[in-house]
Order: C-alpha cells, then structure tokens, then sequence
C-alpha cells in the first residue's frame, strides 16, 4: 500500500494506492495513528485508487472514527472510492455512520464548515 | 460427518413474538395477492417461492449443534437447542443406551443452559461426557444447578473432562483439537476430523486486529476445512461499536474463510434483537461482499436455522 499525505487548514488528507486488507491494514493504521499522535484530529481518506477494500480496512476506518468522535471531538471521513469501494461502505452499513464524498476537497471543506 | 442445528441463538433464547408471526402472515398474503393466487393447488408451489424470512424463522433457542461421525455423537455446546435434542435422541434409541460426548466452547449461560432440560442426563444407563477447557467446569456445571437456581442437581451421568484449551485427542475414530478463542471469560473453538472429513466450531469470539500476522492461528485453524461454524453475531459496525462484547460478523468470517481455503462456512450466534428480516438482510450482504471479494469462488456460505443440515 502507498500511503501520501498533504496537511491544509489542519485537515489531514491521506491518499491510500492499493488494496486495503487485511496485509495493508496494520500500515495504513499505523501511518493514521502517529498523525493522531502529532495532534491531527481531522483525516479525508482519499480512496480513488484503492481496488478493493475488505473487511481489515473496514474496521481500521471505523475504529479511527470512533477513537477521534471520542477523544477528541475529531472525525474521520472517506473521499472518491471507486464504484466496487463504495459498493462494500453501502453493504456494511459503514456509509451511515460515516461521511462519503465525491472528491477529497469537498470533503476536506466538510469539515471546515 | 452429519451435521445439525439444533440452536443458532446467541445470548438469550428468543421465541418468535405473536407481532412478528403477523407480519410473515400479512407479507405472505400481499405477495400470494400480488402473485395471483386463486386455488388451494397453487399453495405449496407459492410457498416455496417465498423468501426465507417469510417462510421460516433462524429459530430461538441458544447455541447447540449435533454431528454424527461413524458411531460418535457429539453434541457442540450445550444451550436451550440441546433439550429438543436430547427428546430426539430418547426417540431414536428405541430404549437402548445413549452415548454422546458434550464439547463446551464455554460456560456463559447461552452454552450450558439446556444441560439441566437434557433428558438423557437423568438415565444412568446413558453415557454422557463433557468436555471443556475452563477450569473448575464440572464445578461450574454443578453451580448452574444449586437448588438456588433450579430444583434438580446435575446428575451423575455427567462425566466431565478437563482440557486445558490446546488439546488434541480423540473420541471415538472422531480427531479433536482445540483452540483459544477472543471471548471474555474465554472461549475454545473445535477442530473435528473423521474419515477425512473437517469441521471447525468456532463460536464466540471477537476478532480485532484483522491483520494477516494476528489472524493466522486462526486462519491455520480453519485451514481447508469442509464447514466452518463461526459467530456472526453482528454487522461491521456494531462489532466496532460493541468493543469487547466477544462476536463477530459476516465479513470478516468471509475473509477468514478465503484466506483459509475454507469451502462452507455457517454464520450463527444470531443477536436477539435480530429478527428473520434484518437476518435475511444482513446475510444477502455478505452474499454480495462474497460475490465481490471471490468472483470467481470462495466458500459456500449458509446463515444457520434450526434444522439447517449438512452431509460430508
């Protein structure tokens, strides 16, 4: 997995390149949780070029969310996933607790509003 | 190997309410409206054209699941599902001994409950033996039946084997091993091998870290076996929100059984507040994360009901 980030108006935007399971998961945790650690509080998952997403990332996106919601009034949402992405957000019931947005600025302005 | 669903409830049995039994009936009229139905001829076929929520129910009572392998029954878990199925094996011996080993994934109530209804218990001549890996479980067998709790104290019938929760034995020709799983109090899973045939028992158990590395004792578990039971007590979503509570979902299930080349697997454990609806829905969407994760494959999956069966 590929991840990249670029920090505007203290919004983290993270692009993720690859699949998102249960091989990629523990990095993609880990890169969001040493942001969390630096005192970032709002991430966009930028999932344009994310093939597939299995039940691994699912559960990272979700325990994020819930931990930053909790701790510290932060939040966490999800930007561009390709149709089959979003697809598994519809079926796992995961795009009613969570934010989803057609690109990564209007979800990064979601939060400045 | 057969196998049979005796109880798929987790928690709490839960009887099917008059409320719910009226919206099956009043859905299954609007659709024999909608379909046309005229004549008395047409009512079976309409039937079975019906969906499953309308049609049938997952059932009530709590964790139980009988397999058959040569001249071994073993019983897995002991919850209400196990008094209909101590009435149905009187019925079948014809009067003579019965012989049944108990394998106790745990001691939460929804696992032991049926013991003090299971009517076999209470005829010497049958031979029942319990096993399990928490410590103390036959004293943990007796307490359920102080006469604080209930009227009859368990009786000697009730041969109990100590595990200690990485076992490999036999009972009978059936090779038995076992496994800890992630459940409060604990919980073990069951690895059963006969004539070549595998099933894995693996109930109550939360799965967190759902990277590769945490997975694989498990995933190695599961290993190309022929039926996985697992404990999808919840969707994604309440199994982040219920943290600890010790389930697990469809989806994750899903992958484990990928990843572990298994090729059935059966979702049970089913919440109480679930009814057949919600149910039927949850498991069509794992059908579809089935469809898109394994295109091409993947194991078959099943949502447990009593009565659900399986020859191997």
């Amino acid at each position: 997995m590929k991840i990249t980030e670029n920090v505007q108006n203290n919004v983290s935007r993270i692009f993720l390149d690859g699949r998102f399971d249960a091989n990629t998961c523990g990095e993609v945790e880990q890169f969001i949780r040493k942001r969390i650690d630096d005192g970032m509080h709002y991430f966009v998952l930028d999932m344009e070029n994310v093939s597939f997403i299995a039940s691994a990332g699912l559960r990272v996106v979700l325990v994020i969310a819930k931990e930053l919601r909790n701790t510290s009034r932060g939040d966490l949402c999800i930007a561009s996933p390709q149709p089959n992405v979003r697809k598994v957000f519809e079926i796992s019931g995961i795009d009613n607790v969570l934010q989803i947005h057609e690109d990564v600025e209007r979800a990064a302005k979601g939060f400045l509003q | 190997m057969n196998i049979c669903f005796w109880g798929v409830r987790g928690s709490i049995g839960t009887a099917l309410k008059n409320s719910e039994v009226e919206l099956k009936i009043e859905e299954a009229l609007r659709l024999g409206v909608k379909a046309g139905l005229r004549e008395d001829s047409q009512v079976s076929a309409f039937m079975q054209e019906l969906p499953w929520y309308v049609r049938q129910t997952a059932g009530g009572d709590t964790a139980c699941v009988e397999i058959t392998a040569g001249d071994e029954r073993l019983i897995m878990d002991a919850g209400s599902g196990i008094r209909p199925l101590g009435l149905k094996l009187i019925q079948d011996s014809g009067g003579n001994p019965i012989k049944v080993a108990i394998l106790l994934s745990h001691t939460h109530w929804d696992h032991i409950c049926g013991i003090p209804f299971f009517v076999p218990g209470f005829n010497p001549r049958n031979t029942i033996t319990v096993y399990g890996a928490h410590s103390n479980l036959e004293e943990r067998l007796r307490d359920q039946q102080d006469s604080r709790f209930f009227p009859v104290p368990l009786p000697s019938t009730f041969k109990v084997v100590q595990l200690s929760g990485n076992d490999h034995f036999t009972v009978g020709d059936v090779e038995i091993e076992t496994i800890p799983l992630k459940h409060p109090g604990d919980s073990f899973g069951y690895r059963l091998t006969h004539n070549g045939k595998t099933v894995v028992y693996a109930t109550d158990s939360e799965y967190k870290d759902l990277s590769t590395e945490a997975l694989k004792p498990f995933v190695d578990f599961f290993q190309s076996a022929d039926l996985v039971i697992y404990d999808a007590q919840y969707t994604m979503v309440e199994n982040v929100e219920k943290e600890n509570w010790g389930h697990s979902n469809m989806f994750t299930g899903i992958d484990m059984a990928i990843e572990a080349g298994v090729k059935r697997m059966v979702f049970t454990h089913h919440d109480p507040v679930c009814d057949d609806k919600r149910l039927g829905d949850f498991f069509q969407k794992a059908e579809e994360y089935l469809r898109m994760y394994a295109p091409s494959g993947g194991p078959l999956i099943y949502l447990a009901y009593e009565g659900l069966g399986f020859t191997l």
